[in-house]
């Protein structure tokens, strides 16, 4: 899954240390999810983009998500 | 986080006590044990062991202690236990079953150790084997997620 973490976090000039510690996950995850290893789940997600103050569908893409196979 | 506090002082304490048992184990086998147990294979197994053990758990306690004195380091330690991803692949990797079996191999392997040798090989080359496919897993799946 894309994301616009790495950009939002550049924006603010925001290290994946400081992200990390507020939404309580570590270091490794957030490169993880930048680089979209790892899909968060939605209380990450969620906390992620309560960090940056914007609507979850605003920080991760979910184009890619098959909506007919839910 | 006091809750986790709390949880970490009793972890230090289970440390301590286990720790204590095992210099006890040492003490025993250094000045206690037979000239013929000495000369066994589970014997100097069952020496390293408890001396590798002591002092892991001493590095462990260390970790914990340092934690409890700096709130940057609790916090950090807190959120590399409870990370989501860590947590999917410690669950992939079988922990804490592997290392709970693992240990039961070890046990059950040093006492039968002292009645036939061929048993005690056997169950701790399972239990490293276990332990090796384990850590191997976590490995594959920390690059790979």
């Amino acid at each position: 899954m894309n994301t616009r973490i790495k950009e939002l976090r550049k924006e603010r000039k925001i290290s994946q240390e400081q992200l990390a510690l507020f939404v309580g996950t570590t270091r490794q995850t957030i490169t993880s999810i930048e680089v979209g290893k790892y899909t968060a789940s939605l209380a990450l997600a969620y906390k992620i983009a309560h960090y940056f103050g914007l609507p979850i569908e605003d920080v991760f893409d979910f184009s890619d998500v098959d909506l007919e196979r839910i | 986080m006091e809750q986790y506090r709390k949880n970490l002082r009793i972890r230090i304490a289970l440390f301590g006590v286990t720790i204590l048992i095992f210099t006890g184990i040492l003490l025993y086998n250094q000045f206690g044990a037979s000239a013929l147990i000495k000369e066994s294979l589970p014997f100097s197994f069952q020496c390293g062991f408890s001396a590798a053990g002591a002092l892991v758990l001493v590095f462990w306690m260390m970790k914990y202690r340092a934690a409890l004195r700096d709130e940057n380091k609790l916090r950090l330690l807190y959120n590399e236990e409870n990370d989501e991803r860590m947590k999917l692949i410690r669950a992939k990797a079988g922990v804490p079953m592997v290392l709970i079996l693992s240990m039961v191999l070890v046990l059950a392997g040093m006492i039968i150790g002292y009645w036939n040798e061929t048993v005690f090989a056997v169950l701790i080359a399972v239990a490293i084997f276990q332990l090796f496919a384990s850590a191997a897993v976590k490995v594959y799946y920390r690059n790979k997620m």
